[in-house]
């Protein structure tokens, strides 16, 4: 039993089995990307006021907002 | 095998897969709106199914050409052209109403929030381009 367990012990990795070394390809290549989302102010603001404005104004908002896409 | 430059077709998925996420809201509050809102009154459909091949388009056509545009502007422009088309589509079905022209503004400023906001930024982080948006 010593001698099989030394044997086992020694053999290496088959080199068929791909996955461990896909795995750490993986992980290598795996990097953070940062997003960074431009600080938000007035012309933001008025944009996200006229779009609120325009769609809550309208006659048929259902339909106006259908038409463009939103709903 | 055939070859596209990395920029370019990162650009083409970053524009698609923002408006393709973004069309959940249509899928979704429409099946509400028609349900709950408008029972047995059909609103006019747009093929709002073409707005992620539509927005990856327009992405990798401003990384193409290299255009120094801001991802906000160039958004603006696809939005007055999105709001054309809406508007010719409408007409040629018929079902035109006086409020679509409303569109030219409306479409204009939500594009400019969503690729100043989203997309520009997606861009910048993935290496797409190198602008301030």
């Amino acid at each position: 039993m010593r001698t099989r367990a030394l044997i086992r012990r020694g053999t290496p990795a088959s080199p068929h089995d791909l996955w461990p070394r896909l795995r750490a390809r993986l992980a290598e290549e795996d990097d953070v990307v940062r997003v960074a989302v431009p600080p938000l102010g007035w012309r933001e603001a008025a944009a996200v006021a006229a779009v609120l404005g325009i769609a809550a104004l309208v006659p048929d908002p259902l339909a106006f907002l259908a038409a463009s896409g939103v709903l | 095998m055939a070859t596209v430059h990395r920029r370019e077709l990162l650009a083409y998925l970053v524009g698609a897969g923002v408006a393709g996420t973004l069309l959940v809201a249509p899928y979704t509050l429409r099946v509400v709106a028609d349900e709950i809102f408008l029972p047995g009154r059909g609103i006019s459909l747009v093929p709002v199914v073409l707005l992620p091949i539509v927005w990856g388009l327009w992405n990798l056509l401003r990384v193409r050409r290299r255009l120094r545009v801001g991802a906000g502007t160039w958004g603006a422009m696809l939005g007055l052209l999105a709001a054309a088309g809406v508007n010719a589509y409408l007409r040629a079905a018929g079902a035109w109403f006086q409020a679509a022209a409303l569109l030219v503004v409306f479409l204009p400023l939500l594009y400019w929030l969503l690729w100043r906001i989203v997309v520009g930024p997606l861009n910048r982080a993935l290496g797409v381009d190198g602008d301030g948006g």
